[in-house]
């Protein structure tokens, strides 16, 4: 922590230093940004800075200011209609759209604040250039500059379009879903015809608030459970599936092991949502399944050792809790194990053959093999993949979703807060923001599950974020 | 010993020929309704009584207020070429960044870049929507592109853990030669990660023929012309639709199976190599 503020009071002196010291192209670079570059013959470089700096300028002036002045309060002129009866022609006030300000205010701040860090380095760099200037130092010319763009500082040339998209496509719709959560954005308050406003930790509160009106506090531990108990249960089973069937299909003595490989490998050619929807008709209440299995007579025996209460004429596949639950799972396992059984598959055949044969050398059974000398090799390559497919499943979307759009919960605590007992955080803060607008709250969830994934990851991933092993095998 | 072997031998196989069947009778049944002469669900029976090749013939020939295959196609396949070609780039671009150069700051990046990953998705669905209303390119294949590949810099884990696996002498030895980094990355590293690039290709090819939320999201036309697939065969399964579309829905399947699985067959190979390369370093 003290080498972190060490770090920016150093920032800060620097810049501090440069200003104090800088002769006076470096002080009019402080107004006109190229203004030092150009002192010192670097012409393009220094016109190409000045643009840059206009642009900002004219961008922040015209564009976003009027939306950024108005961040703290998120606008205070509602919208109103005015009829005119005469030219039968309605009239709009100028009212505010809190949504547009909180967005292009949030824009604009993030524009803002690359322009000062930019503003920085290149006061530094002046400075730098006015030392070299003085040592009697090369000074790198345009050209020069362009070449060093693809050799030492060619990170900068990878990385401009990537960072560019991760802040359009995520940076900025995170900062702000993380402002929407406090705020009162619901269907009460939907601009343009409303205005929302902020509301400081009141949805947090209201996330474990148990009373009539607000059944969020009985809905999520519920949901959160069963996300949990999900993810762990989806990992492990299809892990374990796949690892076992590709150690089937590898074994020695089955024949055309490609054949039955490709023969599994065929479901997921096939889009997921298709077969998905697919299932969810097979399963359905009216379904296929439901007809073979009362022809059959399983219906009646399941009725019959009392796991199916009598007043049902079909098996509730995907309509009844716990069902929908075991079938979730079954059908997810259905989904998962082909891909883990081609990973596994490549894992198992990368083992150095020494070691089995100076297994079998010592005498070891198969299953001996299988557990202290694959099980290791498989875990020590898997470990860290199994925790992001952990995360994965708590995100997983689609099996949920698609599977369970008949499911109707029979618990009217869950209904208020929009929710059922299959519902995973993801699905549930879907369905709260597309059928219900309930923003404020999805995005509360939203940032709950957040910090499940993050607690996750940081207490099993240490390792892999510090990088420490990486040149391992370089 | 040889009774052991047979036995041994046989219950694998009656498990592999059960276990298949029961992986593959969706499939099966996928493929039969589409070859079915009813439009609807045939709930009575798995292997439908008349076969004829109409929900193939209206899938393609016949499109209509509901259901315009050709076009979805088209766009699909678009935005799978664009997102593809997008993608791959910046997964490599970024890999290499991160996994062969040296800089400040490398580090707090990389971090950073794996706490943004684990924001779940759809939570910033809504607000990407309103980011590219703000730029007027929903309802367009090219916002949809834009969606798609936009951060596909984040997933360089993988790929950085295969470039990881590269000698640093192959690279250092470029470097002796007078090679710029831009050389080493073109001429050295990029031809030694063909897995790598396969793996990253069919990832994000495949990425928009598999997704139908964000796709909803972001393309609210009504005119199913500028659907893809997947939004447009889900559609056919709304209530409404499904009593006279299931059938085409199930053919639109087995066609959209069809290069996917194309795909898989040939570059099955490189796939396992891409996946593990990649994971070995841990």
């Amino acid at each position: 922590m003290k080498k972190l503020l060490n770090k920016i009071g150093k920032y800060f002196a620097d810049f501090g230093k440069a200003v104090a010291k800088g002769d006076i192209w470096t002080k009019l670079s402080l107004v006109i940004m190229g203004a030092g570059y150009i002192g010192r013959k670097q012409i393009v470089k220094g016109i190409l800075m000045t643009i840059v700096e206009a642009c900002v300028i004219l961008f922040t002036t015209g564009v976003t200011w009027p939306f950024i002045s108005k961040l703290n309060t998120l606008g205070t002129v509602q919208r109103e209609e005015i009829f005119d009866p005469l030219t039968f022609e309605s009239t709009v006030n100028d009212y505010d759209n809190s949504l547009l300000i909180l967005l292009y205010g949030i824009v604009g701040i993030i524009v803002i604040a690359a322009f000062i860090l930019l503003y920085i380095k290149n006061i530094k760099n002046q400075y730098a250039l006015q030392k070299q200037k003085e040592e009697g130092k090369h000074i790198n010319t345009f050209r020069e500059d362009v070449k060093e763009l693809i050799n030492g500082k060619f990170h900068i040339t990878l990385l401009t379009l990537p960072s560019l998209g991760v802040i359009v496509i995520n940076v900025i719709p995170i900062i702000f879903m993380i402002c929407i959560a406090f705020t009162n954005y619901d269907d009460k308050h939907m601009p343009p015809t409303y205005l929302f406003s902020w509301v400081g930790w009141k949805n947090f509160k209201s996330l474990f608030t148990n009373s009539i009106s607000v059944s969020f506090g009985y809905t999520f531990p519920r949901i959160l459970c069963w996300t949990l108990i999900w993810a762990v249960v989806a990992t492990f089973t299809c892990f374990i599936g796949g690892i076992l069937l590709a150690q089937l299909i590898n074994h020695r003595w089955v024949k055309a092991k490609k054949l039955w490989r490709s023969l599994f490998v065929i479901t997921i050619a096939i889009p997921q949502f298709v077969t998905l929807l697919l299932v969810r008709r097979m399963f359905a209440d009216a379904g296929i399944v439901n007809t073979f299995c009362s022809h059959v007579g399983i219906t009646q025996f399941l009725k019959d050792i009392g796991l199916l209460a009598s007043n049902y004429s079909y098996i509730p596949f995907l309509s009844a809790k716990g069902w929908a639950h075991v079938m979730i799972i079954l059908i997810n396992i259905w989904v998962g194990v082909p891909y883990q059984m081609l990973i596994a598959t490549g894992i198992l055949m990368n083992i150095p053959e020494d070691q089995l044969e100076a297994a079998r050398i010592d005498g070891a059974s198969n299953r001996q093999i299988f557990w202290k000398v694959k099980m290791p090799y498989i875990m020590f390559i898997m470990g860290p993949s199994l925790v992001t497919s952990i995360i994965a499943n708590i995100n997983n979307f689609n099996v949920i979703y698609l599977l369970t759009q008949n499911y109707t919960t029979l618990d009217a605590s869950l209904a208020n807060s929009h929710a059922k007992e299959t519902d995973l955080l993801i699905t549930w803060l879907f369905s709260l923001t597309k059928d219900y607008s309930n923003y404020k709250m999805a995005s509360v969830i939203g940032i709950m599950t957040f910090i499940i994934c993050a607690v996750i990851t940081l207490l099993s991933y240490t390792r892999m974020i510090k990088g420490d092993k990486e040149e391992v095998f370089q | 010993m040889k009774a052991k072997k047979i036995w041994g031998t046989t219950w694998r196989h009656l498990l592999l020929i059960a276990l298949s069947v029961f992986w593959l009778i969706p499939i099966f049944w996928l493929v039969l309704t589409a070859f079915s002469e009813k439009k609807g669900i045939d709930t009575a029976h798995f292997i439908p009584e008349k076969f004829s090749l109409d929900n193939f013939v209206q899938l393609f020939f016949r499109p209509d207020t509901a259901a315009n295959f050709p076009a979805w196609f088209k766009n699909s396949l678009v935005i799978g070429i664009g997102c593809c070609i997008i993608s791959s780039l910046f997964v490599l671009m970024v890999s290499y960044a991160f996994s062969c150069m040296r800089f400040k700051g490398r580090k707090a990046l990389m971090s950073f870049s794996i706490i943004l990953g684990m924001f779940p998705g759809v939570l910033s669905m809504i607000a990407i929507y309103f980011v590219l209303k703000m730029f007027g390119l929903t309802n367009s294949t090219l916002g949809l592109i834009i969606v798609y590949s936009g951060a596909s810099g984040l997933g360089f884990l993988i790929c950085k853990g295969f470039f990881d696996t590269i000698p640093a002498s192959l690279r250092e030895s470029a470097k002796l030669e007078g090679a710029s980094e831009l050389t080493t990355f073109v001429k050295i590293v990029i031809p030694l990660s063909k897995p790598m690039i396969v793996y990253t290709v069919i990832n994000s090819f495949l990425a928009p023929w598999m997704d139908f939320v964000m796709a909803r999201l972001m393309i609210t036309s009504k005119d199913p012309k500028e659907w893809t697939v997947a939004i447009g065969l889900f559609n056919l399964l709304q209530k409404t639709l499904a009593s006279s579309y299931f059938g085409v829905f199930c053919a639109g399947g087995c066609i959209v199976a069809i290069p996917i699985s194309i795909l898989f067959v040939i570059m099955q190979k490189f796939y396992v190599e891409g996946i593990t390369g990649g994971s070995v370093k841990g």
